[in-house]
């Protein structure tokens, strides 16, 4: 008899405990619409930026992390798991993500933190780039890449390049979107921009292959599709001797002469410290859109050397990073 | 869990709907019809940009998205039976020309429907007493409708050739009909029901995306198949009834996959694979059933 009762008071203790435990961390989901280099450093930035800011893993956050592995229609049932979990705050990265985690959350109040989203006024995420207080209960972190300043790089690199070939994937959100910037800002600088379309990884190709002969500089934004296949657009651009600039700086090895932008771990980091101020007490219609900035330019001499192309010191000096005999070198570390 | 089997529902119903217009190529006609890996977003694409860019009202915005994909049906009916090219590769061919369309249609790759009145937010307003139902039971209501609709015209002398044809050509030319006419009003329907189920789905999800048709063929044809195996009827009502059963089942393993993966240790990248796994538990336990019901029954006799 006695014994029962103990156990029983035991039990009772015991799961009073758990509960106190199982309620006090606050619960994040993270989502994300495909594995991706890219999007897997922003989920890693997030992560450890929380962990940076002191928030202990499991005891004070725990995160739940899906993927839509590439299909928009698991975005809507992911952000529909994430409410019947019951979490404190979504991080949606990329804009199908962003989107879905929006429309399921619409009649809370629960923080929607957007990441790696290009354009999320463009988008429908948000009114107002500037003004908050109107975006309710949803901010986030742009990766908006400088587009017309990339331009203006392949210019100053050879002042002969007239006409500069895109090769994109006008399925893709953000690539689309910047690729329109292209577009836009090619006249103001005396440039033609001449577009080749790439649906697919396979035809990453033969779009790149169209180009040959026609353009004086190959220029490939933020476009997951070509990034994944970006081999193809390397020979076509060394096949016709012309200079090369990809907007994603992890890629430098692989041969294009210039690589700017920012890296995406980073871009996670940024949007973790979003995260932090809105778990210490801000509303996210106090918090403006965050547009990254800070680009670097990154030069690969190799590739540079293989066309016959001398890289300007004008460039040069700016340089965040170096690809020189096979190897990477950081000016800023003095090696 | 309540939360979840009710949303689970709601993607079984919306999805359900292009469910049988792939169940009308792939079991009535017998034609493998890929244009739906198009025609879903096609439906998507019209009944989203003509609500935020024309402001039409969105119930007009699905019978618009319905007469879209029924006219990319006879797209691929063209191509196949006036052009004489094999049906796969007609139903591709289309696929791929409403890739193009569809960012035509939509002008960009993705529309969101955050800041417009969607058909789904508009029932949710006017049966506030329903409450988080209201979705569920709105939907309910049209794919039961479409079902009947489709039962009716199965039974209808148009339906009756369709059915027809996919089983035996021959015969149905001894009876004076032309089998190319009804191959082109099954993939005009099949399409059309497939694009209703996209401009739905756009509608539901709060965003149209030109990626979301990938894959309409595959988890059509699993609805298809799963309820074909759990019922097993030849009367054209549960034949219907049985894809959308097909349908519930495969977005419930989805759902379930993605809220309770966890627990026994799956990760996200592991989504489709617990997918997958939980549509061969339901293929293969009602027929470990049977077998099992069998042999008791051999025990006792």
């Amino acid at each position: 008899m006695n014994s029962k009762r103990l156990l029983i008071v035991g039990l009772v203790v015991f799961g009073l405990i758990g509960a106190a435990a199982i309620a006090a961390p606050i619960q994040i989901g993270i989502c994300k619409i495909v594995e991706h280099p890219a999007l897997d450093a922003v989920e890693r930035g997030v992560i450890d930026a929380l962990a940076a800011a002191g928030f202990v893993s499991d005891r004070d956050v725990v995160f739940l992390l899906a993927s839509a592995q590439g299909d928009p229609n698991n975005a809507v049932p992911i952000a529909q798991s994430f409410r019947s979990q019951g979490v404190g705050m979504v991080v949606a990265i990329s804009t199908p993500m962003a989107l879905a985690a929006a429309e399921v959350f619409r009649d809370t109040q629960l923080p929607i933190v957007f990441s790696a989203v290009t354009d999320p006024v463009a988008a429908g995420l948000v009114e107002s780039a500037v003004d908050p207080s109107r975006n309710g209960n949803v901010t986030g972190v742009s990766d908006l890449i400088d587009v017309a300043g990339d331009l203006a790089l392949l210019k100053e690199l050879s002042p002969a390049v007239r006409r500069i070939g895109i090769v994109y994937n006008p399925g893709e959100a953000n690539s689309d979107q910047l690729t329109r910037l292209a577009l836009e800002a090619a006249p103001g600088l005396g440039l033609t921009v001449v577009t080749a379309i790439a649906d697919t990884t396979a035809n990453v190709p033969m779009a790149a292959q169209s180009l040959i002969g026609r353009v004086d500089a190959f220029y490939v934004t933020t476009d997951n599709t070509v990034v994944s296949a970006i081999d193809a657009v390397i020979a076509a651009a060394e096949a016709s001797g012309v200079p090369f600039l990809m907007a994603d700086p992890t890629s430098l090895e692989f041969g294009p002469v210039l690589a700017t932008g920012f890296d995406y771990y980073r871009h996670g980091l940024i949007t973790g410290a979003l995260i932090v101020e809105i778990l210490s007490g801000l509303r996210p219609d106090a918090l403006p859109v965050i547009y990254q900035s800070g680009a670097e330019i990154h030069v690969n001499l190799d590739a540079a050397g293989k066309i016959g192309l001398t890289v300007p010191s004008s460039i040069l000096g700016r340089a965040a990073g170096l690809f020189v005999g096979g190897r990477a070198w950081s000016p800023a570390e003095g090696n | 869990m309540a939360a979840i089997l009710l949303h689970a529902a709601e993607q079984g119903l919306v999805y359900g709907i292009a469910a049988l217009g792939v169940f009308i190529t792939y079991r009535i006609l017998a034609f493998p019809d890929l244009t739906v890996d198009g025609s879903f977003v096609t439906g998507a694409a019209v009944a989203s940009s003509l609500l935020v860019y024309s402001r039409f009202d969105p119930v007009s915005v699905m019978a618009i998205a319905f007469a879209a994909g029924a006219l990319a049906g006879l797209i691929t009916g063209v191509l196949n039976t006036r052009l004489g090219i094999k049906d796969l590769l007609a139903g591709v061919l289309t696929m791929i020309m409403l890739y193009s369309i569809n960012l035509r249609i939509m002008g960009r790759p993705n529309i969101s429907l955050l800041r417009v009145e969607t058909l789904t937010r508009a029932v949710g307003r006017s049966v506030p007493w329903l409450g988080d139902a209201s979705v569920l039971v709105f939907l309910a209501i049209v794919v039961i409708a479409v079902k009947l609709l489709l039962d009716l015209f199965f039974r209808t002398e148009i339906g009756l050739a369709l059915r027809a044809t996919g089983d035996n050509e021959a015969m149905i030319v001894a009876h004076g009909v032309n089998p190319k006419t009804m191959k082109m009003v099954g993939l005009a329907v099949s399409n059309g029901l497939v694009a209703l189920s996209g401009g739905l789905v756009a509608h539901y999800s709060g965003f149209a995306d030109v990626g979301m048709g990938l894959g309409t063929i595959v988890t059509g044809l699993a609805a298809v198949i799963i309820g074909g195996s759990l019922i097993r009827s030849r009367r054209i009502g549960w034949m219907t009834a049985s894809v959308l059963i097909g349908s519930l089942i495969y977005r419930t393993a989805v759902m379930l996959a993605l809220r309770y993966g966890y627990i026994v240790g799956f990760q996200a990248s592991d989504l489709k694979l617990v997918t997958s796994l939980l549509v061969v538990v339901a293929l293969v336990v009602p027929a470990i059933r049977g077998r099992l019901m069998r042999r008791v029954d051999a025990c006792s006799s």
